[in-house]
């Protein structure tokens, strides 16, 4: 019962590293494609309420450009495989 | 000069409240997750990662604080820590007992990538974010692609506020 409260002591933020759930690595691409989504608007936008419907358009395009890259890379990649096994 | 001490405080100043508190928000929340999920030992290193802690000097003010914090905790400055890292100028029972010691500070592969991207990211946004504000400051609060806009028809704005 004592281990969680001395662990949570223990660990400090920015100087301990969090470590993340496994398969969480992929997920992370989101929040940071919000971030870029929101400052690239913010940088084209002369006020701030302009802001929330552009910087969303541009996070759905950045995630559906990713996504069909991703798409395209792996076609890529069976299509070579299956070129150099026969 | 503040853009690059603490990111939106360059818009801020300038009297464009709302962008400047966006600023901070997206670029503060990119750095502070990437240094939760990195440490500040091995992810503000630059005798680690030179390119990388260039990239994060975009974020002047929190590398610079970052790297003072992690010079400061476990004992062993950054040159050192590179040292052991790369596996190079001690002896191996120094280094076994080195690498032991700086186990809690150092993360390891997926979370370091993954720290490193979201640092480096928010570095080059906050360049983005200060060439804005020297933009804004020098057409009187238009941003930079202002020429584009008012080609779409956009209206004429100003602050904010």
């Amino acid at each position: 019962m004592t281990a969680l409260p001395a662990l949570l002591l223990a660990w400090l933020p920015f100087v301990h590293p969090l470590k993340l759930p496994p398969g969480t690595r992929l997920w992370m691409f989101l929040p940071l494609a919000a971030c870029i989504a929101v400052v690239y608007r913010a940088t084209r936008a002369r006020q701030a309420r302009e802001l929330p419907r552009a910087a969303v358009r541009t996070f759905v395009h950045i995630v559906v450009g990713m996504c069909a890259l991703a798409v395209a890379a792996y076609v890529l990649y069976e299509a070579v495989l299956r070129l150099t096994a026969g | 000069m503040l853009a690059w001490l603490l990111p939106g405080a360059g818009h801020f100043f300038l009297g464009q409240r709302g962008l400047g508190a966006v600023f901070f928000v997206a670029i503060s929340f990119a750095y502070g997750t990437g240094l939760a999920i990195g440490g500040v030992k091995t992810s503000i290193n630059p005798y680690l990662n030179r390119w990388l802690f260039l990239a994060e000097l975009g974020a002047g003010g929190y590398t610079t604080a970052g790297f003072l914090l992690g010079n400061a905790v476990g004992g062993i400055n950054a040159r050192q820590t590179a040292q052991v890292v790369h596996k190079e100028g001690f002896d191996p029972a120094e280094q076994r007992r080195l690498e032991d010691h700086l186990a809690p500070y150092v993360s390891y592969y997926p979370e370091s990538d993954v720290a490193q991207i979201y640092l480096a990211a928010a570095g080059l946004l906050n360049l983005l974010a200060i060439l804005d504000a020297l933009a804004r400051a020098q057409t009187g609060g238009l941003p930079v692609f202002h020429h584009e806009t008012a080609a779409g028809g956009a209206p004429a704005g100003g602050s904010d506020q």
